[in-house]
């Protein structure tokens, strides 16, 4: 391994990154400006009120007027077959249908806001003297540190660093092999393997302060907090940049269309977008979905990320996470450079 | 000279063939060639498109493993070990090379440098084939011909013991052509070995040492120019334009033929071409036997036998005929 070589490869390869405004905003723009994005859409927590329908009738008015009374509902009065089609098409999550023996409610209990909505109107419509248990009092989570965008930002550190590995590495690897560009390289004296870390410290320098710059964002804009070791974030970020470019080298290896490498990376991708905890827990899956997680990267590094920010984390408690993603990258690695095409 | 008639040959292959499958079909692209390139010389390697030149020097290259048949480099064979130390001692430039889009001629040097220690300077290599006003010039505002020059002087940057230049002159300007041939011979003068493919008849014949003519995979004659030349029996041609009726009342009679220093006859209505050894000797004869007829001579022009006739008389085809394959 000679690091002249290695360091002149990187450097060609970080200069035809670095000159293509719309790679470098594509890979480091459009992430800040997706947290920006979903930040502000899960931002505040407070719920919509929930609509119920009141089918029109001689009792309906007086319904209404005891549902109004609690402001998390929302109800209105509709006629029987627009009340409903408005259920059938889920505007509405509870019908409320009043009858001689008193009102019948009707839900599809398999939408999520159907029982919440069903045990407020029972409690609004319950007769008066029933009200004699101890009122609970509720209280709102929106503490830093545990409010859903303070689950997002790691999270899409994460996901922004199996992008830069996955696209960043694997597409554009193959995309110089149809180039015929590595061709003129393999004939030279440089060995594969000084090509491959060249190139993935060439595409990588950037990965470590993109990172920064998410988290930054976060504490700024949102004040998402920082407790952990600023150390074990660094050194996550960089193993786990080195395990998805190490994934998208070993993805290359091969492929000699973009169609290829396209197919596989997204092979790749979507599970780990799905089961790697960027958008949501993944931690309540069952059975072998729960395994297919913990065989997933991305959830390893998304929960160390997650201890580092959001706990007060050192490198002790991300020591086995971060130790896996270098070895899974230094695998993905051996293996490319075995297995990796030139023609 | 002593030192190197010991050392190996350039380039020594046997029996090599090369089949490229694709989708069940299967295109035969060397077939049982032989060839041996001494040291020091420019050794070139002439045929129509697709007669296999390109895959017979890639396999020299160490780029495409042969199907069967043996290459020895410099001595040497390629999968032994240490193929790094034999591709530290050659220069390549591809038949079509694309380099980073983004780099300058400059970076790309810079980068190519990086890979031979103790190689020429990028100012050097720049100078050798005139790219200084170019230094600064990303690779995608190039024309064809400064890509090419381009090409060479990375192939050059190594000091290479043997340099591989697959068409280094096609779509070059005649000037850069002369030019590139005198980077070549300068090369040669400092002891480097060449070899190339061409299309060109003066390319080959000018700058070449030998020649081998490729078709459909193998060598079908091999030698210096001027001794392929002289195979043919006869090095001048003496084109004679007539009037058509008369012509073709004299090739009936066949008197043109039958003069004794005439080889071939081809006639195409008026024009009639007579290969011949000498044209001193043959020219007064022509000229008697017409004025005898009383056949009106309408031009006539005399031209040198080249490479290309050698390759009519041995496979009937043009070189640059497309789809000879
Ligand atoms: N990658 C490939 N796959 C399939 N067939 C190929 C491939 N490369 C070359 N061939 C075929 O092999 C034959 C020899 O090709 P080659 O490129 O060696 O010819 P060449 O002499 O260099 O031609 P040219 O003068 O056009 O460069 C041709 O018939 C060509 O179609
Ligand atoms: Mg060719």
């Amino acid at each position: 391994m000679k690091p002249r070589i290695v360091r002149a490869i990187a450097a060609v390869t970080f200069r035809e990154f670095w000159r293509s405004p719309d790679a470098v905003f594509w890979t480091y723009g459009f992430p800040l400006l997706m947290a920006l994005v979903l930040g502000y859409a899960f931002q505040t927590p407070s719920p919509q009120p929930l609509p119920v329908a009141v089918v029109a009738s001689a009792e309906a008015e007086a319904i209404v007027a005891r549902l109004q009374r609690d402001p998390r509902l929302r109800p209105e009065v509709l006629a029987a077959d627009a009340a409903d089609r408005s259920l059938a098409r889920g505007r509405t999550a509870l019908l409320v249908r009043p009858t001689a023996q008193g009102p019948v409610l009707r839900s599809d209990p398999t939408r999520p806001d159907a029982e919440l909505a069903r045990l407020l109107v029972e409690r609004a419509l319950r007769p008066a003297g029933a009200e004699s248990q101890p009122a609970l009092v509720g209280e709102v989570e929106d503490r830093p540190g545990s409010r859903y965008i303070d689950f997002l930002i790691p999270g899409l550190i994460g996901l922004n660093l199996l992008g830069a590995g996955m696209w960043g590495i694997g597409f554009n690897l193959v995309h110089l092999r149809t180039q015929r560009l590595l061709r003129r390289l393999v004939v030279t004296p440089m060995r594969p393997r000084e090509f491959l870390l060249g190139f993935l410290l060439g595409r990588g320098v950037l990965v470590v302060p993109e990172a920064i710059a998410i988290a930054l964002f976060g504490a700024l804009v949102w004040g998402v907090p920082f407790r952990g070791s600023l150390l074990a974030f660094a050194l996550l970020v960089l193993a786990g940049g080195f395990a998805f470019m190490g994934l998208g080298c070993l993805l290359a290896a091969r492929p000699r269309t973009i169609e290829a490498i396209a197919g596989l990376t997204n092979l790749c991708q979507l599970p780990m977008w799905l089961l790697g905890g960027v958008f949501f827990s993944n931690e309540r899956f069952d059975g072998a979905l729960q395994w297919l997680v913990e065989a997933v990267p991305l959830t390893h590094l998304n929960g160390a990320l997650r201890d580092v920010m959001l706990e007060p984390a050192g490198l002790i408690d991300v020591a086995a996470p971060l130790g896996g993603l270098v070895a899974f990258g230094a695998l993905c690695f051996v293996l490319a450079v075995r297995w990796f095409r030139w023609t | 000279m002593t030192a190197d008639a010991a050392a190996p040959p350039a380039i020594e292959l046997r029996g090599l063939r090369k089949v490229y499958r694709r989708g069940g079909k299967q295109t035969v692209a060397v077939d049982g060639l032989d060839l041996t390139v001494r040291r020091g010389e420019v050794f070139g390697l002439l045929g129509p498109n697709g007669a296999g030149k390109t895959t017979t020097v890639e396999i020299c290259e160490g780029l495409l493993a042969p199907d069967a048949g043996e290459v020895r480099i410099l001595g040497r064979q390629w999968g032994r070990g240490d193929d790094q130390s034999l591709r530290q001692r050659l220069g390549v430039c591809l038949q079509e090379t694309k380099f980073h889009d983004k780099a300058t001629v400059r970076e790309t040097l810079q980068l190519f440098a990086a890979f031979y220690p103790g190689g020429r300077s990028v100012d050097e290599a720049l100078a050798l084939v005139s790219l200084q006003e170019k230094a600064t010039a990303r690779q995608a505002a190039l024309s064809g011909g400064q890509r090419q020059r381009l090409a060479v002087a990375t192939a050059l940057l190594g000091r290479p013991e043997l340099l591989f230049l697959d068409e280094p002159t096609t779509g070059l300007d005649p000037q850069s052509r002369r030019q590139l041939w005198e980077v070549v011979r300068r090369f040669q003068r400092e002891g480097g070995t060449v070899v190339l493919t061409t299309h060109y008849m003066d390319e080959a014949q000018q700058l070449c040492d030998r020649i081998a003519i490729v078709d459909h995979g193998t060598v079908i004659a091999r030698g210096t120019p001027a001794e392929l030349i002289r195979s043919l029996g006869a090095e001048h041609f003496l084109h004679l334009d007539l009037e058509p009726a008369a012509a073709r009342e004299l090739l009936a009679a066949g008197d043109l033929e039958r003069l004794p220093e005439v080889q071939a006859l081809q006639a195409d209505g008026g024009r009639v071409v007579l290969t011949v050894a000498s044209i001193h000797r043959v020219l007064p004869a022509v000229l008697d036997l017409l004025t005898g007829r009383g056949v009106v001579l309408r031009d006539l022009a005399t031209r040198h036998a080249t490479l290309e006739d050698v390759f009519v008389h041995l496979t009937g085809r043009h070189l640059r005929d497309e789809g000879a394959a």
